[in-house]
């Protein structure tokens, strides 16, 4: 409904969003359980690492999924269980005497990935985590629009031409 | 004027199944010639308000299109195997169809796509026809669409293009930096780019506003009703007719026949999954190339055991798909592709077939980047890069801004086997027996494709592009298409066509399937603007027929 809305205004709803989403870090998951998000949250911030910029975790991704497995991808859920119990299993292999993913080094993290990366699980997650991280911030993830700006993707509700560099030139302008 | 409503046991004129690009033609050229007319649509009926900026509804949710959960098809590659579910076809299942949220390219046909059988002769593995119409023929009938729509576009400026009896109603739509890169690096290679002709408002038209430019436009609804939809150009001039009703989320499971073998109306679940009977003294079909076939393979009856209109068996055969690969690159300053439309310029050099290159077809290319944040970020960062982690996420916050490509339309050939027909082991939500989809490229299809990539290539290397690459997953054997054609061929031989050139059944005097069904060949895919011209040759005919009595 937001399109009768001016960018003022969207940038308002936006900021509520935001405010409701800041809300929600404290309420509970509506399908994860503790121990699963925080294993299923380290695998996203490897995907999309938190660095000089936002990343998975900061923006919220985990909020995402979690509405997705509550909601329309509930048939996902047991490729969930059984890819997380799959590559626990890969763990304990590659990294002895470990207890978690979410207690191995960042270094760790990533070697584990490379060996699962071709799973259909880790496929799934990596989608998610990129749906929650560019999708709209409604859904949870895209937090203050982290993903959008990481892109330069504005998200005005309209333009005017020029719109790039090239399109600019040709009309006579000259556009940084 | 108040809404029409009609009782179902009313004897209307007419049904038309389908409100999308053909079904909205016929409702509003029927309704204004004076006819009652029924629309019995299977999606809801949407408003412009409802269009919303969010890809993950429009694009990972299908809000827009047929829910392949409740609405599952079979595929396989050849009748040899065994078909497994798996999404086949797409099309926008709501009032409008796919005119709602399609890129707007708006082709016409070229006069030689009409009679290539003729000038070709016979292409091995594959059925190429003739039209039994010509160029010429439908030539009132694209400017009648233009200029009743809201086309944008310069005429006159594609020098492959057919003679035309009158400009576009519209200036073109400005030109993007896509579209600058991509005219600038053509002209430098000695061919004829031009601006695309786009079913979108430059200006405001006849009530309607103009494009205001906000980037959500393939794929979405127009939120300002300046894309040139059914559901935005014709659909309210239809109702405002007060003899046109627009019936939402029915979906029709059979046509019904009489005794004597002509259509007395059609059977559908309202959307409380009531059936309903709605009587009517003919039926149109825009159902579009999957669903129009599946419907008459399902209505079937003592007069027509294999289904309506097939008493050949060519109801379902010949199926065509979308066809060509997207390329694209990166260039040194910020393209910003994600506003305004897809498409500004186009190049029709490579669209006739040339036997000298040793297969059939050829294609149109245009220059677009179509991706919107998610589904680029998903799959179309450059394969030989890592895709996910620091390094990833560095250059997906460089290359959104900075890309730019062409997407190739290209030929895709009529070749019998690839088909659409009944899956009886599977089932929709309506307890309807699935759609079979069984399709397989013949092989020149693919080397059309191949040989476009090299010029689209060539064009991206010209222009500047620091770095060129295929969208893997444009290229190889189709599995899936939003361009669904051919299924009930346009001929005048009743053993070997399904509708006559008027798009009347050969089996059925009051039926009429106007669609992507009736299209003999595919020519270079962006095929709306000749299923919207042949419809309103066909509605206007039908018309006539209807006041002479003669359906």
């Amino acid at each position: 409904m937001h399109i009768n809305l001016t960018r003022r205004d969207w940038m308002l709803a936006a900021a509520c969003w935001a405010e409701v989403l800041r809300a929600q870090s404290s309420s509970k998951f509506a399908w994860f359980d503790p121990v699963m998000a925080a294993e299923i949250e380290a695998i996203a911030a490897q995907i999309i690492p938190d660095d000089e910029t936002p990343g998975a975790r900061q923006a919220g991704v985990m909020w995402f999924i979690d509405g997705a497995l509550a909601g329309y991808d509930q048939d996902k859920r047991e490729l969930y269980k059984r890819g997380l119990a799959e590559t626990q299993a890969k763990r304990a292999q590659m990294f002895p005497g470990s207890a978690n993913i979410a207690g191995l080094s960042g270094a760790q993290q990533i070697e584990l990935l490379k060996a699962i990366e071709k799973t259909d699980f880790f496929q799934q997650v990596r989608q998610h985590t990129i749906l929650g991280f560019f999708g709209h911030p409604k859904y949870g993830g895209n937090l203050d629009m982290a993903g959008w700006k990481l892109i330069g993707f504005e998200h005005a509700m309209s333009y005017k031409p020029p719109f790039g560099y090239y399109d600019a030139e040709a009309a006579g302008g000259n556009q940084k | 004027m108040s809404d029409a409503r009609y009782r179902p046991n009313e004897v209307v004129d007419f049904i038309v199944v389908g409100a999308g690009a053909a079904g909205g033609v016929m409702a509003k050229e029927l309704s204004t010639a004076g006819f009652k007319v029924v629309v019995l649509e299977q999606g809801p009926w949407r408003q412009a308000k409802d269009f919303v900026h969010d890809e993950i509804a429009v694009m990972y949710r299908e809000a827009f299109i047929n829910d392949h959960r409740k609405q599952p098809n079979t595929f396989r590659k050849t009748p040899n195997e065994p078909a497994k579910v798996q999404p086949a076809v797409e099309y926008a299942r709501m009032v409008g169809g796919g005119s709602v949220h399609f890129t707007t390219n708006y082709w016409r046909f070229h006069p030689e796509d009409f009679r290539e059988r003729s000038e070709l002769g016979a292409i091995p593995g594959a059925d190429l026809r003739d039209w039994p119409i010509t160029y010429d023929d439908l030539e009132p009938y694209y400017t009648k669409a233009e200029w009743d729509l809201g086309i944008s576009g310069l005429a006159g400026s594609n020098p492959f293009d057919g003679p035309r009896s009158k400009p576009y109603p519209l200036p073109p739509m400005p030109v993007k930096s896509s579209g600058v890169l991509f005219e600038r690096a053509t002209k430098q290679l000695g061919l004829h780019p031009f601006p695309a002709p786009v079913a979108v408002l430059s200006q405001p038209y006849r009530g309607r506003p103009a494009c205001i430019h906000c980037g959500f436009c393939e794929a979405f609804g127009c939120e300002v009703g300046a894309k040139s939809s059914s559901l935005a150009a014709l659909v309210p001039l239809a109702v405002k007719t007060g003899r046109c009703e627009i019936r939402p989320n029915s979906y029709v499971r059979k046509i019904d026949v009489g005794k004597d073998g002509r259509v007395r109306g059609a059977i559908y679940f309202d959307a409380k999954g009531r059936e309903i009977f709605q009587r009517a003294k003919a039926v149109v079909v825009s159902a579009n190339g999957s669903e129009t076939p599946r419907l008459l393979l399902m209505s079937k009856s003592n007069a027509f055991p294999q289904g309506l209109a097939n008493s050949n068996g060519n109801v379902g055969k010949y199926l065509m798909f979308d066809n060509g690969a997207l390329v694209v690159g990166l260039f040194e300053h910020p393209l910003n592709e994600y506003k305004s439309i897809v498409v500004t310029r186009v190049l029709h050099d490579f669209y006739r077939s040339d036997p000298k290159r040793g297969f059939y077809g050829g294609g149109g290319l245009d220059s677009r980047f179509d991706y919107y944040p998610a589904s680029f970020a998903l799959g179309l960062m450059p394969p030989d890069m890592p895709q996910w982690g620091s390094e990833w996420k560095r250059a997906v916050g460089q290359y959104y801004t900075h890309m730019g490509g062409t997407l190739a339309h290209a030929s895709c050939l009529a070749v019998e086997q690839n088909s659409i027909s009944l899956d009886d082991t599977v089932k929709d939500a309506w307890g309807q027996s699935a759609m079979r989809v069984t399709f397989k490229n013949h092989p020149d299809d693919l080397k059309a494709v191949d040989f476009l990539i090299e010029k689209q290539k060539q064009i991206l290397e010209t222009a500047g592009a620091k770095k060129v690459w295929v969208d893997a997953s444009s290229v190889g054997e189709i599995t899936y298409s939003r361009h669904l054609m051919g299924t009930c061929r346009m001929g005048d031989d009743p053993r070997s066509s399904v509708v006559d050139k008027w798009n009347r059944a050969h089996d059925v005097p009051n039926l009429f399937l106007v669609d992507g069904s009736s299209l003999v060949t595919c020519a270079r895919q962006q095929p709306t603007e000749t299923i919207q011209a042949l419809a309103y040759r066909a509605a206007e005919h039908i018309g006539e027929a209807a006041r002479r009595g003669e359906i």
